[in-house]
């Protein structure tokens, strides 16, 4: 798997401690891992967009963040399990696999 | 005014967006600056949003025009793909993302 699209997944981890810290952070040291998670997704995002369509970077950091979240407070906070959560990751997953086919690296002459 | 709030989060939103495209083309500083701003003016707007609005709505409509607005950017200013496979996965993504957040 190329380098970049690893830096997505990277990317959209980062975003799952992020939006977790906003909703649950309570004291200093989770405010900084907060705030850390924010400019480290962003970066690593951002620079993924070097070689990668832009559109599809972000769409895919967005869903996978928002997929791991949800999964995250079904684990760790005991959100409800529910089918309708279950389906749209799995069609969520679908479209992820199929970005990442049908994808070609574009500004091929930059140096990575 | 909590809407307007929301839409314009939105949009700074498909603007910074775009700005990864002109900092990756152009690589200077004022495209950088335009990203933060854009990037943080989104989310200035979208803090304002949330103290009235359902969380779950509010963040299902900032995604759904900030990233398929940025999506539709890219394809009319930058010149990204506009393969029909690739807009269906697109959909898939950010349909299932706004459905996600809805339900949670």
């Amino acid at each position: 798997m190329n380098k970049n699209w690893i830096n997505v997944f990277i990317a959209a981890l980062f975003e799952i401690f992020w939006v977790i810290g906003l909703k649950h952070a309570d004291t200093l040291w989770t405010w900084a891992g907060t705030v850390i998670s924010i400019i480290i997704s962003f970066y690593i995002m951002i620079m993924a967009g070097r070689k990668l369509p832009v559109g599809t970077v972000y769409a895919v950091f967005v869903g996978l963040g928002t997929a791991g979240t949800v999964i995250s407070e079904i684990i760790f906070f005991g959100e409800p399990i529910k089918i309708s959560k279950i389906l749209l990751i799995i069609v969520l997953l679908i479209g992820v696999i199929g970005l990442k086919l049908v994808t070609t690296d574009v500004r091929k002459g930059v140096d990575s | 005014m909590a809407w307007i709030s929301l839409i314009l989060a939105g949009l700074f939103e498909m603007f910074g967006v775009a700005m990864i495209n002109k900092l990756h083309n152009e690589r200077n500083w004022q495209s950088l600056v335009l990203l933060l701003f854009g990037f943080g003016a989104s989310f200035l707007f979208l803090s304002i949003a949330m103290e009235t609005l359902p969380m779950g709505t509010t963040y299902a409509i900032w995604t759904g025009i900030g990233a398929s607005g940025g999506a539709i950017l890219g394809m009319v200013l930058y010149g990204e793909s506009k393969d029909w496979k690739r807009l269906i996965f697109i959909a898939m993504v950010l349909g299932a993302a706004i459905g996600l957040k809805l339900v949670s």
